[in-house]
């Protein structure tokens, strides 16, 4: 073995060479193929809002767009089509879900970065990354099956035993989202607090404040733009979500008395009419408003977002 | 008597602030006490699901490429119940005598033949739930053609994705050249990323079923699906790209590659892991999204080809069926099959990240080669 390497400069230059082939790709060619992955993925993206654009437009010239943003009832059998129930619904369970959910996570991102045992920490985290890997659909399921009875428990304890309320509705939603979220929240605050300098600490602690003042008077300021992402990145995700919501919020197209009563969402209207209006009619174009609607919002807060997390990937 | 003053509401604070982190503990821990509750539920009562064995008369079904199935699924199952077995021996054997190249070697032997005498003898033993037909109305239907259909869809959106997601990664971290172009295409990927599933299964629905009028098809939900995860792939493909040291690519091209070269045989290799663990986090979308799908591919499965694999036929998914049974399901025993059909899934998840583990563990071997070789 020693031989056959020790042997004249070019015949170790050979060896290279047949170590690392020449490749038989042209250049040429792979350059046009990356360039147009690129143009594949901006020309798919056109093409999405394009689509849904010129049907959702045509939805809204026939409805208008303060029907569809203002009504108060969707009911496409008799050519209502207000947004209103399924707008405040779509919004009231992605903030319930936020205070619910995202809170929480973000207090025990902070309690995991600064207080908790080395051991606690790892496990804790991967506990987290196994909850933010279970499909959504399969919380609904769980939600379904043991959320909503409880919570119908409660609104009866609350609103007396023969009123009308149930385990259906709002408070489920958000319940059920906020549980859906907080793991993924939890690790991505979990990541911009990792990223605070721990210099900033040290200089803490040295002026004589104590971990805990630490905490919350140094790293979480200091943090604060990444957390904000990691709660909007939830609130995206609760506002988007579709199945799990359907499953657990009842259904009816009208504006709850509260939060017990049965509503819905944006998404899950969509699901369900879909199966329903055929396409072309006004009923079916007025399903594309809406998602027009959810389209134009989310792209909203994901350009929020980039604006708030821009100075941090600089820093 | 002022110091000892400043010493007590120090004191005070302290054991105030005690008080707060004890409650902020309890409170982390008992968040995770709400996953651990339910993660167990969901692998007790699925997994008495998937093992009653109850009234195993098998059913001979006439339907096309279900012999080949049932192959695939017994050599599955038992593939990673001796993989499970394995690892646990191997941990013992490691902590007795210490690691050995050539227990590696019978490791891998076991598994592979555990796996194939799985398949070949005990493909007519297999828990019926496993490989049986979904029943609308009546109970002890299976989830045969689900997780047929969940696994094909994760191959094919990968096919989709993985070239055009690593290309357009190549492109955005060592080709680019005109900033405008970059800058649109950066905008393109974070739109994408904000849509929430629905829209694009609106737009596959528009695209597929209505302009086209073909119908639904897996083609369309993979599709879907792997627009879908085209930014996440771009995206953490790119930062595995940027990671890599530059000094290698410098040596490389100073040996004379091109930066094509370069690419294909120092960065892509190099980049490896990276690439591999954005596949896996796209499958997983793959395996719990339901949304567009019941929009692109549909919520049944046919008697007539449930097995085939034409990409241009229905058929529904883990999730989606997860969602079907409960939301339009009339059998009497859907929480049994709900929980089931949740069992499968995660077990499929799992599984799918075990296997990118030890793939990944392939590929870092190249690149600690190559770092070794430039050392």
């Amino acid at each position: 073995m020693q031989q056959v390497i020790a042997q004249t400069p070019e015949d170790s230059l050979q060896r290279r060479v047949r170590l690392a082939p020449r490749s038989r790709w042209p250049d040429a060619l792979v350059r046009v193929f990356v360039k147009a992955c690129g143009g594949f993925v901006l020309a798919t993206t056109l093409l999405l809002i394009g689509f849904l654009a010129r049907t959702g437009l045509v939805g809204m010239k026939e409805v208008g767009i303060w029907p569809l943003l203002f009504g108060s009832r969707w009911k496409p059998e008799d050519q209502l089509y207000g947004g209103l129930p399924l707008v405040l619904g779509t919004f009231v369970s992605a903030l319930g879900a936020a205070v619910i959910g995202a809170t929480p996570a973000v207090l025990a991102a902070v309690w995991l970065t600064e207080f908790a045992p080395a051991p606690v920490r790892s496990s804790y985290r991967r506990l987290m990354e196994i909850a933010a890997a279970v499909p959504s659909v399969v919380y609904g399921w769980l939600a379904l099956v043991h959320l909503v009875p409880l919570i119908g428990t409660l609104a009866h304890a609350i609103y007396g035993a023969d009123s009308d309320v149930g385990g259906e509705g709002l408070a489920s939603s958000a319940v059920l989202l906020g549980v859906m979220i907080a793991p993924t929240v939890l690790l991505l605050s979990v990541d911009a607090l990792a990223r605070v300098p721990h210099n900033l600490r040290e200089a803490s602690a040295a002026l004589g404040a104590s971990p805990w003042q630490t905490a919350f008077q140094v790293v979480m300021p200091h943090a604060w733009r990444g957390l904000l992402v990691a709660v909007f990145f939830g609130f995206a995700r609760a506002a988007g979500e579709t199945m799990a919501v359907q499953m657990v919020i009842g259904g009816a197209r009208v504006i709850p008395a509260n939060l017990f009563r049965p509503t819905t969402t944006i998404s899950s209207q969509i699901v369900m009419d879909m199966q329903n209006a055929r396409p072309g009619t006004p009923g079916n174009n007025a399903l594309f408003s809406m998602a027009l609607i959810l389209l134009v919002v989310s792209v909203a807060v994901v350009l929020v977002m980039r604006t708030l997390s821009r100075p941090q990937v600089r820093g | 008597m002022k110091h000892s003053t400043a010493v007590d509401s120090l004191r005070r604070g302290r054991s105030r602030e005690r008080l707060l982190k004890g409650l902020l503990g309890a409170a982390s821990m008992s968040l995770a006490l709400t996953y651990v509750v339910a993660l167990a539920h969901l692998i007790l009562r699925g997994g008495a699901k998937l093992v009653s064995f109850t009234s195993y008369a098998y059913p001979v079904s006439d339907i096309e490429g279900e012999g080949v199935m049932r192959f695939v699924v017994a050599a599955c199952v038992f593939g990673a119940v001796a993989w499970g077995a394995s690892l646990i021996a191997r941990a013992l054997l490691e902590r007795l005598y210490g690691s050995d190249r050539r227990v590696n070697t019978v490791s891998q032997l076991f598994v592979a033949s555990v796996a194939l005498l799985g398949a070949l003898l005990l493909r007519d033993r297999l828990p019926r739930f496993l490989v049986s037909f979904p029943s609308e109305t009546t109970a002890g239907g299976g989830v045969g053609p689900e997780m047929f259909n969940t696994i094909y869809f994760a191959v094919l959106s990968t096919t989709f994705t993985l070239p055009i997601g690593v290309g357009a990664a190549v492109y955005l971290a060592r080709f680019a050249r005109s900033p405008r172009y970059v800058s649109a295409l950066r905008t393109a990927l974070d739109t994408l990323a904000s849509l929430p599933s629905i829209v694009y299964g609106l737009f596959g629905f528009l695209v597929f079923v209505v302009e086209m009028k073909a119908g639904y098809s897996l083609f369309a939900g993979a599709f879907v699906l792997s627009l879908l995860n085209l930014p996440l792939v771009v995206g953490v493909t790119e930062e595995s790209l940027h990671a890599v040291p530059r000094e290698l690519e410098d040596a490389s091209l100073a040996l004379g590659a091109t930066q094509v070269e370069t690419v294909r045989h120092v960065t892509l290799p190099y980049a490896w892991p990276g690439i591999l663990s954005a596949l896996v986090l796209s499958i997983g979308r793959v395996f719990a999204e339901s949304a567009p799908l019941i929009m692109t591919a549909g919520t049944t499965v046919s008697r007539t080809n449930a097995y085939s694999l034409s990409p241009f036929r229905g058929g529904e998914t883990l999730a989606v069926h997860l969602w079907y049974v409960n939301s339009s399901g009339l059998s009497p025993d859907k929480a049994d099959v709900s929980a089931g059909t949740a069992a499968v899934l995660i077990a499929l998840i799992a599984l799918t990240n075990m296997l990118a583990a030890r793939l990944a563990l392939y590929g870092g071997a190249l690149g600690s080669r190559l770092t070794k070789a430039t050392r």
